[in-house]
């Protein structure tokens, strides 16, 4: 395409009163654009009418529009992607806002970027999306709450919905269990389980297809094109997005030998009441007989360093059920729950209330720590102190029931068994769980497509566990709609780019395939890396790990971000005016930025913001750029990471650092002090730190002195 | 430390004994924290942890017994009104009181009270007969159909000598305010508020029966009480037990005769007078306008709020049977009462109980301030100014 550039300039919410407009134009008109226009209100009718007459006539297919922040009035400024390509060049948070209105230096702040604007839209071309995935089948995987609820959910929202189930029947746990925490008001009463409504209602759904009995063998391809193979050994299933809700396993008991667990006959676990109480009947184990004293003790094995070291959330509910399930079996079984903190959050503590009112005793305690043995009175005897009463206490028992917790089904077994060069599995946090941006987005996880739900995901009751299915659903069907279109989801929901691998120049080196967080590429065998354009999020994080620069996208590149740094006017060094390069996330540290303005608050005026779709697509080369280029230094805003990571892209800013670390190499070549380059950690919330990040960051450079390849 | 053996058995005799809440109690300690004896020092203080004592309740393990510990408690209700889960905790006290009293381990002090009670009906070891011995002069109609309100005087109005003047000053102001009225005479017993707060629940039901029968005997339909105790248990327990009256405090007849002109105070200015809000009267039984309205309708009287009033009123430390024990001087809620009236500013501190009466005023003398203050029944106060 023949780019004609139109240059819109806005002169409202101040941005006239900070910049002289006159200049402005004249720093477009020496990039040779086809069009420059001001207004002092684009976003009105009048302005923006401007702009999409000059599309639509023909004259303009480029637009910079230098204005406020590209994060507001986006509707407004929406150009057909396919026809025109838009930069939203930030005047007003990022200079009008931020600095003092008329002066040399936030008019050459101004211009640099509207010259780096002009180079951004110069350097992409117009998208050729990927259109080839355009199965929308949803594939879940799980019958049980979770499971159930997405796939009647996705069917009822019109899609094809293929449900495995590895048991024979639908249902999972809850299908094994006696009765239901309260779901009512008052909240007072436990309740029956209802579900045979629910697999009717699925088994005779017109687009659900269930495959029971079933487990997946293995699953390959990407989103719109996943094709799955069944343990039936019949042809593959091609499905476009998957829901994942494989559920729970209890805690694995026999690690609790300290509390009697496999030493004492009748002490049980939580999972063991359930199957008891559904049979019939509570009876001890080693007699058969109905017990006179019962004991809960939660926490059993979790919150625990040694086992589990989290909370599974529902155990203290479950025991608060079972307590009732032996007060209806018998109003005088005395029943003592030894707890750490009795956690019932919601209407559960109304429940709460009721069982404590049937006159279940709580003992306070550290459960980790409690002694149980065989009695002398009744079969089992528990020590422990309860800090309520100060002193310790010595009761008797006839059954001792251990509320274990929950660990996801995907703790060792892939259950998807994906055909991915990262594994076969989906990649998991600390604990096991999936991992996924828990913070901000719930479903998502590292395999694009793919989405969890319910236990395995993380614990939780069967009431959370069908929202959840609900959730995930509804994640799956924006996966396939948009992938169909050829556009990425979550978090650039509709970019239409994807990577562009200049492959004859690849060295095999991996560090893609290895980087991506996603695992978007998988390897042929002499590891030339295997493109799976749906599975990208078009964080570009592999653009910045490929040492060969051969990755790019139409929209950004390498060359795009190395050019905007050597557009900028860097001043010679007598003129004591330094320039810092500000390569920040677009997610986070740009909206912060965005907040220091709207803030009215200052920092200095050497600073160029150059947004990045992650600071993971950092290549080092823009470091050699911008330092040749005689710029004083290089400040890099990402987001937080370690295990509570805030990177909308997992690992972006983490392998950021790790590149950073390997830079001192660079610039011992170049003879520079490693101090010029900073990372820093910002939330968007910590916009109020900026100014004083750069101030600090000035100060330094001053020591520093000038950049010696200034004005070479 | 030792350890102990909870005994289920015991926590369920406490339950059947009336602790019907016992575990509905979440050990949160919000009841300790706002119990009056953490404002004073000494035995009980250290040893009365409401809190505590429910939770050796809740799993029966002994050590609650002593006269300084389970048999602190005033009943003052400051936690009741407080307790986030609605646990009755007086009730628990009484249930964990009366599982003691039914197998004789009140303590010591509380044993001539019970023997007074059965045979004499009344806590004061008075006889019987002289009931009336304060009436002498007065010539106070007896009860009859045609009277409207039977006035009955607290035992304690009836035999104490201090405590007689608050009678006659009810019976002055009644007089005046043209209200009709009469009393039994020696056959009316004690009501028996207090004995049931320390767990005697047998001797409270004998109190209570022959009172009940007395009364509906003679054609009760509306009673005057002179103390907030009596005002409680007639009106909030009586009725369970077929005893169904209209229940009146003598504040609440007195308020409303002002209100409608029936009763005109007059005379010399009464001066700053504080209130100290009775716990029977307030939080026990809602009533906190009618005594300060009585307060300002008397000439020049100017009333002076306490720093702890209404609902969070502190506890003269004569309920739940303390009355009768002994609290030791500089650990009684009575003296910081009388250092607040001070602070206040007050020449006058009010109020509208007999035990009131009798634990303010002997805190007042012990700290020597009676030249500077002085304790009075509200009756007394108005019956100054008719």
């Amino acid at each position: 395409m023949d780019q004609n550039i139109g240059v819109y300039l806005c002169s409202g919410c101040g941005i006239g009163e900070a910049i002289d407009f006159d200049a402005l134009s004249g720093v477009a008109e020496e990039s040779g654009v086809a069009k420059i226009y001001a207004h002092a209100c684009m976003c009105g009718a009048e302005g923006s009418k401007v702009i999409r007459d000059d599309i639509s006539s023909g004259a303009v297919n480029c637009v910079v529009l230098g204005a406020c922040s590209g994060r507001v009035k986006s509707e407004i400024f929406a150009f057909d992607p396919m026809q025109t390509i838009i930069e939203r060049v930030n005047l007003r948070e990022h200079v009008a806002w931020c600095q003092p209105a008329g002066h040399e230096d936030t008019q050459a702040m101004a211009e640099d970027y509207v010259r780096m604007g002009i180079v951004r839209v110069q350097k992409s071309t117009l998208p050729t999306p990927y259109l080839e995935a355009l199965d929308k089948t949803v594939l879940v995987v799980g019958g049980g709450s979770a499971g159930m609820q997405a796939a009647l959910d996705a069917a009822k929202a019109g899609y094809s919905v293929k449900l495995v189930e590895k048991e024979p029947e639908l249902g999972g746990h809850m299908a094994k269990w006696h009765k239901c925490l309260p779901l009512h008001p008052p909240y007072h009463e436990i309740e029956d389980i209802e579900l045979s409504l629910t697999i009717q209602e699925i088994e005779s759904y017109p687009n659900i297809e269930i495959f029971k009995n079933s487990t997946i063998e293995k699953i390959s391809g990407a989103p719109g094109m996943f094709d799955v193979a069944l343990n039936n050994g019949g042809a593959t299933h091609r499905v476009g997005s998957i829901v994942l809700a494989a559920g729970w396993k209890p805690y694995d008991a026999t690690k609790l030998g300290n509390l009697g667990f496999q030493k004492i006959p009748d002490v049980v676990t939580n999972v063991q009441i359930e199957e008891m109480a559904k049979a019939g009947s509570l009876t001890c184990p080693s007699d058969g007989k109905v017990p006179s004293v019962v004991g809960f003790i939660q926490c059993a094995g979790s919150r625990d360093p040694d086992h589990l070291p989290y909370c599974s959330a529902v155990c203290c509910r479950v025991s608060l059920k079972q307590a009732m399930y032996f007060k209806e079996q018998n109003e005088e079984t005395k029943v003592i729950v030894f707890y750490k903190d009795m956690r019932t959050p919601e209407q559960a503590e109304e429940f709460y209330k009721q069982v404590q009112k049937a006159g279940v005793i709580f003992v306070k305690t550290d459960t980790s720590k409690i002694s149980v043995n065989e009695g002398s009175e009744l079969k089992i005897s528990v020590e422990t102190i309860d800090e309520l009463l100060g002193e310790p206490i010595q009761m008797e028992v006839d059954m001792l029931v251990l509320a274990t917790g929950m660990q996801p089904t995907v703790l060792d077994d892939p259950i998807l068994n994906l055909e991915y060069r990262q594994g076969p599995a989906l990649p998991a946090l600390k604990y096991g769980f999936p991992d996924s941006h828990f913070v901000c987005f719930p479903y998502e996880t590292r395999r694009t497509g793919i989405y969890t739900a319910g236990c395995v995901r993380q614990p939780m009751t069967c009431t959370r566990s069908k929202n959840d299915g609900t959730g995930a659903a509804l994640k799956a069907i924006q996966c396939v709609e948009l992938t169909s279109q050829g556009k990425a989801v979550h978090p650039r929901a509709g970019d239409l780019s994807y990577p562009n691998l200049f492959i004859q120049r690849c060295t095999q080196c991996k560090r893609c395939t290895e980087e991506c967080p996603f695992g978007m590429y998988n390897e042929d065998i002499k590891g030339t890396p295997l493109p799976h354009p749906t599975r990208c999020r078009r964080c570009a994080i592999c653009m910045g790990s490929c040492p060969e620069r051969i990755i790019s996208f139409n929209n950004y590149s390498v060359d795009m971000i190395g050019s905007m740094i050597k557009s900028i006017s860097v001043p010679d060094e007598y003129e004591e005016k330094p320039r810092i390069i500000g390569l920040i996330c677009e997610n986070d540290a740009f909206p912060a930025v965005d907040m220091v303005g709207l803030n009215k608050l200052q920092y200095p005026p050497w600073v160029r913001f150059i947004p990045l779709r992650c600071l993971g697509s950092i290549n080092l080369v823009w470091i050699a750029d911008a330092l040749s280029k005689g710029v004083d230094g290089i400040v890099l805003f990402g987001c937080k990471f370690g295990d509570d990571y805030q990177c909308h892209f997992i690992q972006g800013s983490e392998l950021a650092d790790t590149r950073m670390s390997k830079i001192k190499e660079t610039l011992d070549r170049l003879v520079l002090e490693s101090d010029r380059i900073r990372l820093e950690q910002i939330s968007i919330d910590d916009y109020y730190r900026i100014p004083q990040i750069l101030e600090e960051f000035t100060a330094r450079l001053e020591e520093l002195g000038p950049n010696p390849y200034k004005g070479f | 430390m030792e350890t102990r053996i909870p005994f289920l058995e015991v926590s369920d005799a406490i339950v059947m004994s009336g602790a019907e809440t016992l575990y509905w109690c979440m050990q949160c300690g919000l009841c300790t924290g706002s119990c009056p004896w953490r404002l004073v020092p000494g035995e009980a203080s250290e040893q009365f942890n409401v809190r505590l004592v429910q939770r050796m309740g809740q799993l029966g393990i002994e050590g609650f017994e002593s006269e300084n510990c389970l048999f602190a408690c005033t009943t003052c209700r400051t936690c009741v009104d407080r307790c986030p889960r609605g646990v009755d905790i007086i009730g628990n006290i009484q249930g964990m009181r009366s599982m003691l009293a039914e197998v004789g381990t009140i303590p010591g002090s509380l044993k001539p009270i019970v023997g007074s009670l059965h045979s004499q009906g009344n806590p004061w070891s008075g006889p019987r007969e002289k009931r009336t011995e304060w009436t002498e002069g007065l010539s106070i109609p007896t009860f009859s159909e045609d009277t409207e309100y039977f006035l009955f005087v607290c035992c304690t109005s009836c035999y104490d000598i201090r405590s007689r003047n608050i009678a006659k000053s009810v019976v002055k102001a009644l007089r005046t305010a043209g209200i009709s009225f009469g009393i039994i005479g020696a056959e009316e017993s004690c009501c028996g508020e207090s004995i049931r707060k320390v767990g005697d629940e047998a001797l409270f039901q004998k109190l209570a029966e022959s009172n009940i029968s007395l009364y509906n005997g003679k054609g009760v339909k509306k009673i005057i009480v002179t103390s907030p105790h009596c005002l409680y248990t007639f009106k909030n327990e009586y009725p369970d037990l077929g005893g169904k009256w209209e229940v009146y405090h003598y504040t609440e007849v007195l308020a409303d005769a002002i209100k409608s002109g029936k009763i005109k105070p007059s005379g010399d200015a009464a001066g700053r007078v504080a209130l100290h809000d009775p716990c029977y009267l307030g939080r026990h039984n809602d009533i906190y306008d009618q005594p300060r309205e009585l307060i300002e309708s008397l000439p020049g009287a100017e009333l002076c709020e306490l720093s702890r009033n209404r609902k969070n009123s502190l506890c003269c430390g004569g309920g739940g049977g303390r009355v009768w024990m002994e609290t030791k001087a500089g650990e009684r809620f009575a003296e910081l009462r009388i250092s607040e009236a001070l602070d206040a500013g007050a020449n006058i501190l009010a109020t509208a109980c007999p035990y009131c009466i009798t634990m303010l005023e002997d805190s007042c003398n012990v700290m020597g301030k009676s030249d500077q203050l002085k304790v009075m029944d509200l009756s007394e106060l108005l019956a100054e100014k008719l």
